[in-house]
């Protein structure tokens, strides 16, 4: 006999079952999506998605088995691995739509910038549980945000503004968790305000940047340009209503009204097949996996896996915000994936090492 | 960094041997800390469910509606138009299925290159493409026809290569077929795109941007009955504007027929005899002859029977479109203007066919009777001897009663009936010239009818108004207006009425040229039964007066010979109008069988010189054609009246 009150003491059912919730609901939305991109394949794009599926969850269960403090004696290399790699997709990496986030490895395409957001809530949780929760002294939360700056700007020049957010957003999860005087962290967010203010006067955003965020205030400006994208995304979740228009009967994605439909707008093919009741079925999802991940970094027995939780929630929670947000109008469109439902490998990785990390912690939470 | 030391490394195998109380290096906090996570969490899927249920619940309707409008596209099928047949039901137009480029703007001009391949697979320029795409009077959501009844070559390309041509779609539509070519090109008349005018005139009634509409003749005259209503198609179509499958289909109802009172037979011979007629006089001495028009008609109930103008064109070269070129080419002032149907368009000086009125109205008045002589010395001297007219025959035609005066077209006898018009007073010529509907429209069933004109005080104090010195009216413009010289004018349908009038007894019928409207089903819709105009207010003594004279110009008059050997008696009457500057038109206007009139011919030629001697010979073929008489060619006749 299997005794599941004993081994639910070292593995987080709940978690579990809503990240493969949220796999499978992926799954089926990725089919939706895709199955007439390519004649006579309609299983090519979720095949492809399985892959890194299966890839993913090996990718988990080692880091599951390895005590994720032996993670502390990787930062540094962890570190300098990302930045090189950052810098090589900068001058080498394959270019699409305008801006070089890939890397060709064989058949497969790798977006590092995916891999950055985890191995920076690695690596910054490594040094601030190093101060042992001590940032009263600026000195340390400086060198914290000195520690993002490299990563953070190598992927804003890619250009890659919704993964430098987000790992603006982990890095402000990370420090909130380690104890950063509230004052301070006001003092910093005010700074953060300052910054965007800036970048939009003196213009430092690229012009399709600018055009996309025009766009997110008044859609309506140009609907056939860059409204447009918005325009079809919104009538799409809209048009869902309560119930949805079924599975696969979503006329907005099936007829391609809904361009990206299996990236950064596949929400919309959830609101426009799946109503607002697939829509709460998949916050649902999300919400317990959030809510578990919090509890994780509540349970850790130490600093390290606090934060390292409060990081991988706090990347879930901002994608999972703008995503969402951008899909129904009420964020910019920042180009970034929502977590376990976009077709993409580098992101679905991404996110599964993060629940194998928060399994890991919850695993040894006992001192 | 300096995170690598040695202390560094024991602390981390410390913690992992658990032997560490890190717990305790936790920020003092922590509980709060993480709970203000589950806060933060909480309110961004609560925003998130509130701006769904917004959004899904709240505004969903109006979400499904823009979703359904994305994705329908209501494609109108035009309904075949009506054919056109003569009155014997030989078809003179019919339809043939044609295909037609339509792009959708939207799509079209986001996708790059798209109307670059069009322009040059249609042989248009990508500025007449982006013109059709771009104007703004139609919903830019709804594809545009750029190219109308396209090579089999170009639509297989494209069917071909539907990939290239995001937006572009291929539609069926009806094309009209010309079975007989150009014959009677004027009565039927040709089609074209609706134009703004037309298109904000007709929008109520159901017409489109890019409809095909009746431009001249019948086409136009009957629209309404030809056109019939259009059905629908509603489709899916994708993100590309491609149609996937059919939501709703509602079929067109084609339009009704129309049979004409038209006699194909009569007309083509018409054609015909009018363009020889014009060919004689120009190898002859009128060699500016170059255009003119015939009209016959049934006198007992105002059929045309045949309506024919030179020079003419052919329909054909307005099918999907006319092209820039071809329109310059028929509208250029060298071209004669072939599209004007002279017959009803065109006013001119009557010359003495108009004596038939002056005559008919002097006996009306009192001011003749058929057996006053008058004695004609080639020379009128009403006014005194320094104001003498003559009479086209210098020598004179000596003591002329009526009849013989009708007969040899005498100047000298209308020239005083004229005079005696003038002297009575309140401008009864003008009365009775309008009384014979010169001046204003026949009311025939053809769009673009002229008016004519009826000289008289009024009209010439207007017309002169800048030259003080020619508005007043003189007697001599009575007397010049009496022989038909001066400044009335008439159209050849006009005259073709009023010699019908003369040879039915004084009924004025309003002419027509389409006797029924018929319904698919061959049922009759509308039917053009005879409308009395006018009932002449003259005896029937005057008018079989009047037409004794016609009958005696053709056995003894200005037109004899030219119906000789002809197997019945004719009536007509020549005429030679001065036109200032040009050569002489040449008139014939008659009716046959002379005592029991079946058809009734006025032919015209611009500049073709004496009436008997040009028009005559046309009008004789084609009386000859309309009642079986056999001929040998044209007749040769010789005229010199006016």
């Amino acid at each position: 006999m299997i005794d599941f009150q004993k081994i639910s003491r070292y593995v987080d059912f709940p978690l579990i079952a809503s990240v493969i919730g949220l796999i499978v609901y992926g799954s089926m939305v990725v089919y939706s999506a895709t199955a007439k991109d390519v004649p006579g394949d309609p299983f090519f794009s979720l095949n492809r998605q399985l892959v890194w599926v299966a890839l993913g969850i090996v990718l988990a269960m080692i880091v599951v088995v390895l005590d994720y403090n032996r993670l502390r004696n990787w930062i540094v290399p962890l570190y300098i691995a990302i930045a090189a790699v950052l810098l090589l997709v900068m001058f080498t990496g394959a270019s699409e739509l305008g801006a070089q986030r890939w890397i060709d490895i064989g058949a497969f395409r790798f977006q590092p910038s995916e891999f950055a957001k985890i191995i920076i809530v690695i690596t910054l949780a490594g040094q601030l549980s190093l101060y042992k929760g001590d940032l009263s002294n600026p000195k340390n939360t400086l060198l914290a945000f000195a520690h993002v700056g490299l990563p953070l700007f190598l992927i804003y020049k890619q250009p890659d503004l919704g993964t430098a957010l987000c790992i603006l957003a982990i890095t402000l999860g990370i420090i909130f968790a380690a104890g950063i005087p509230l004052r301070q962290f006001m003092v910093i967010l005010f700074i953060g305000m300052a910054v965007v203010l800036v970048v939009f006067n003196f213009h430092l955003l690229k012009d399709y940047q600018m055009k996309r965020l025009i766009v997110f205030l008044d859609p309506d400006v140009d609907p056939l340009g860059s409204g447009y994208n918005l325009l079809q995304s919104k009538i799409a979740v809209g048009s869902g209503m309560f119930m949805g228009k079924g599975f696969m009967s979503g006329t907005q994605t099936n007829l391609r009204f809904l361009p990206m439909r299996s990236t950064d707008f596949i929400f919309a093919v959830v609101g426009e097949e799946f109503g607002f009741a697939g829509a709460l079925a998949l916050i649902g999802l999300y919400a317990t996996m959030i809510i578990r991940g919090i509890r994780v970094a509540a349970l850790s027995k130490n600093l390290f896996g606090t934060l390292l939780a409060a990081g991988i929630v706090s990347m879930w929670v901002f994608q999972i915000l703008i995503n969402i947000g951008m899909t129904t109008g009420i964020m910019p469109i920042t180009g970034i994936p929502l977590p376990f439902i976009s077709l993409g490998g580098s992101a679905l990785m991404t996110n599964l090492l993060g629940v194998g990390i928060l399994l890991n912690i919850y695993a040894r939470r006992f001192v | 960094m300096g995170l690598m030391n040695r202390e560094y490394r024991k602390y981390i195998e410390e913690e992992i041997a658990g032997k560490s109380l890190d717990k305790s290096q936790k920020p003092e906090d922590i509980k709060g800390r993480l709970f203000g996570f589950v806060v933060f969490a909480v309110l961004v899927f609560s925003v998130l469910l509130g701006r769904l249920w917004f959004m899904q619940v709240m505004q969903g309707e109006s979400y499904q509606k823009q979703a359904d409008s994305n994705r329908r596209r209501i494609i109108p099928i035009d309904a075949p138009r009506g054919y056109i047949y003569d009155r014997n039901h030989k078809v003179l137009v019919s339809n043939r299925p044609g295909l037609a480029i339509s792009v959708m703007p939207t799509i079209a001009q986001v996708n790059k290159g798209v109307i670059d391949r069009l322009a040059v697979l249609t042989g248009m320029t990508t500025k007449e493409i982006n013109d059709k795409l771009s104007a703004t009077n139609a919903d830019p959501l709804k594809p545009r026809v750029i190219k109308r009844d396209v090579d089999k070559k170009i639509v297989a390309y494209i069917s071909e290569h539907q990939a290239d041509f995001p937006g572009v779609d291929l539609t069926v539509e009806t094309i009209r077929e010309y079975p007989l070519g150009n014959l009677s090109a004027h009565v039927v008349g040709y089609l074209g795109e609706i134009s703004n005018d037309e298109l904000k005139a007709k929008k109520s009634d159901g017409y489109d941007m890019g409809d095909v509409v009746g431009k001249t003749g019948v086409e136009k005259a009957y629209e309404w009955a030809l056109r019939g209503t259009k059905g629908s198609q509603q489709v899916e179509v994708n993100a590309a504007g491609r149609p996937l499958r059919v939501l709703k289909n509602i079929t067109p109802n084609p339009g009704h027929d129309l049979i004409l009172t038209i006699d194909i037979g009569i007309q083509e011979a018409a054609e015909k005899a009018l363009a020889n007629g014009i060919a004689e006089a120009k190898a002859g001495r009128f060699k500016k002859a170059n255009a003119g028009a015939v009209v016959v008609m049934d006198p007992t109930n105002g059929e045309v029977v045949a309506l024919a103008s030179y020079p003419t064109y052919d329909p054909n070269l307005f099918l999907g479109g006319i092209s820039s070129k071809n329109w310059e080419t028929l509208t250029n002032p060298s071209s004669g203007y072939p599209l004007n149907d002279r017959a009803i368009m065109a006013a001119y000086p009557s010359g003495s066919t108009f004596k038939v009125i002056t005559g008919i109205g002097a006996l009306a008045d009192g001011l003749t009777t058929a057996s006053r002589t008058i004695n004609c010395t080639g020379t009128w001297t009403g006014f005194g001897a320094e104001w003498a007219k003559s009479c086209w025959l210098k020598s004179g035609h000596g003591n002329v009663d009526f009849i013989s005066a009708v007969a040899q077209s005498c100047d000298s006898y209308f020239y005083q009936l004229g005079y005696e018009f003038e002297k009575k007073g309140g401008e009864r010529l003008q009365y009775w010239a309008r009384v014979f509907g010169i001046g204003k429209q026949t009311g025939i069933d053809l769009p673009s009818e002229a008016t004519g004109r009826v000289p008289d005080k009024k009209w010439k104090k207007e017309f002169n108004k800048d030259f003080p010195e020619y508005q007043t009216w003189v007697p001599g413009d009575t007397v010049n207006m009496a022989i038909g010289q001066g400044d009335l004018l008439l159209t050849p349908l006009q005259l073709a009425m009023d010699y019908s009038a003369v040879a039915n007894g004084g009924t004025i019928y309003k002419p027509h040229t389409v006797r029924s409207v018929v319904n698919s089903d061959g049922k009759v819709v509308y039917d053009n039964k005879p409308v009395v105009t006018q009932k002449l207010p003259v005896s029937q003594e005057a008018i079989a007066t009047m037409k004794e004279g016609l009958k005696q110009v053709v056995a003894n008059g200005t037109a004899a010979g030219l119906f000789s050997g002809f197997p019945m008696p004719v009536a007509g009457k020549t005429g030679t109008a001065e036109v200032q500057g040009k050569d002489d038109f040449a008139w014939f206007a008659g009716y046959a069988p002379a005592d029991n009139p079946k058809y009734v011919a006025v032919c015209v030629i611009e500049q073709g010189g004496h009436g008997g001697s040009a028009a005559g010979p046309v009008v004789r073929s084609v009386l000859a054609k309309a009642l079986n008489v056999q001929e040998q060619g044209m007749v040769k006749a010789e005229d010199a009246s006016r």
